[in-house]
């Protein structure tokens, strides 16, 4: 029983890690307009934004090709 | 993410949807290799400083027409699932949470901040540099990330951002001596700052030891290559080719290779260089070694344009041996490189590059020098002579103090 409650300790402990660690900035949140800031692009450096985009509705993935 | 793509293929040909992607990367173009061979066509916004200060890749949102994030998705989501919600949906706009746009500024117009002028003064204007000043900027925006740590040092993003100005100089023909080792300070600045920023540790990783890689960088870019060729299509070129670190797989294990063969005595009579016709640069990443932990070492070395000199390329390629004291490892004690490939000709003045691991004893402290040189074919001036060349080198290691 001990165990089990040890186990299960143990999961809570990772899953509140993890979820601590994957914490997006207070900028980024459901509800709230996704910052206004304008990134180069990458075909040619021109500034876009997503701002740019308005009246259509996105996916927008953040990431990186590694 | 390529599951995203393949998945809403019909909702975007109809203009019921619209992929968009910001990358988190030091060298973007890869990623426009990447869309090229995943046959993503949609617009990409590239963000290396972190302006919109993420601390993990991917992430997944849905934003409505009216800019509104609606849904942040999980990584194993289902996008059909997630979409039919999202997409039946009309969504309000909320007026009073709209903030204004701010366009980029004017940079034949844009002056160093007025003193008396704060920390985030000089980090702004450095991201305007660094953003829309193309690489001719590079200096000043490096300047102004200065600026602004001298006011503020314990700012982990400035941090973060400076190394990222100094590993996107170091990668410029307007490189300077000692950039790419800036970069790797800056980055473990912000990492003891905040250890919990994977996009920062990630920095860190993609030129650091094979250990610590979770998974490898760019092992992808040749299959990407071959895919795209085989296509009929020309693949993106890449500014800054992936090597090394950025190539190796990850090793569960540090295994120190046999020791090679040392003509130690004999290399010892090899006139030396001094430093005089090549100069060379070492990088530890990270910049320092936890007892019994690895690090990846790297070198660079460059003919000296003041001593005009150059390779020989029709003779032997260099060699570099290291011996590390007594419980420390190295994963290569001797390599060896060959001449680049024909078309640069008999004589050439390329950077040449190599990298290795060393491990650290458990019981290490303080700053190990481990001896080492390199062996090459040098020319001096334009019809100087060609001499076979030693240069010592002393790979500094530091282990962090308790």
């Amino acid at each position: 029983m001990v165990r089990i409650i040890g186990i299960l300790l143990g999961v809570l402990l990772v899953t509140h890690t993890i979820g601590a660690q994957l914490k997006l900035p207070p900028a980024i949140a459901e509800e709230k307009p996704f910052p206004e800031l304008f990134l180069p692009s990458l075909d040619d450096g021109r500034p876009v934004s997503i701002a740019s985009f308005r009246g259509q509705k996105l996916v927008l993935h953040v990431f990186a090709s590694w | 993410m390529p599951v995203w793509h393949d998945e809403t293929l019909e909702l975007q040909k109809q203009g019921k949807l619209r992929m968009v992607g910001i990358i988190q990367e030091q060298h973007p173009e890869r990623a426009r290799l990447f869309m090229q061979w995943k046959r993503m066509d949609w617009p990409v916004m590239v963000d290396s400083l972190d302006l919109l200060e993420v601390t993990y890749v991917p992430i997944t949102l849905l934003i409505d027409e009216h800019g509104i994030v609606r849904r942040i998705a999980s990584p194993r989501a289902d996008p059909t699932a997630l979409l039919s919600d999202f997409l039946d949906r009309e969504f309000e706009a909320l007026a009073k949470e709209r903030t204004g746009t701010v366009a980029p500024p004017n940079l034949a117009t844009l002056d160093a901040p007025s003193e008396p002028a704060t920390a985030a003064d000089w980090r702004e204007h450095a991201e305007a540099l660094y953003l829309w000043g193309r690489t001719e900027r590079i200096d000043y925006a490096i300047g102004s990330y200065a600026a602004s740590l001298r006011l503020e040092p314990e700012d982990g993003w400035t941090h973060f951002r400076a190394g990222v100005a100094y590993r996107r100089r170091a990668d410029l023909p307007a490189a300077r001596a000692g950039d790419f080792a800036r970069a790797v300070d800056e980055w473990g600045t912000a990492l003891e700052i905040d250890p919990n920023n994977y996009i920062w540790r990630r920095r860190i990783q993609q030129y650091g030891p094979r250990l610590d890689k979770p998974y490898p960088f760019y092992d992808w870019v040749a299959e990407a290559r071959r895919d795209i060729e085989a296509r009929g299509e020309e693949p993106e070129e890449l500014a800054v080719e992936p090597r090394g670190a950025e190539l190796a797989r990850p090793a569960r294990s540090f295994a120190a290779s046999e020791a090679a063969e040392r003509d130690r005595e004999k290399d010892d009579r090899i006139h030396r260089d001094d430093g005089r016709l090549v100069e060379i640069e070492t990088v530890v990443v990270p910049r320092s070694v936890e007892p019994g932990a690895t690090v990846r070492v790297h070198l660079e070395l460059r003919p000296k344009p003041e001593s005009k000199a150059h390779w020989n390329n029709e003779v032997s390629g260099l060699v570099f041996r290291i011996e590390p004291p007594e419980g420390w490892k190295v994963d290569r004690d001797r390599i060896e490189l060959d001449n680049p490939a024909a078309e640069l000709g008999a004589v050439s003045e390329e950077v040449r590059r190599l990298e290795f691991e060393v491990m650290s004893p458990a019981t290490a402290t303080g700053a190990v020098e481990l001896p080492a040189y390199a062996l090459y074919y040098v020319c001096e001036g334009i019809d100087g002579a060609c001499l076979y060349r030693r240069q010592d080198i002393e790979v500094r290691v530091s282990v962090p103090t308790r």
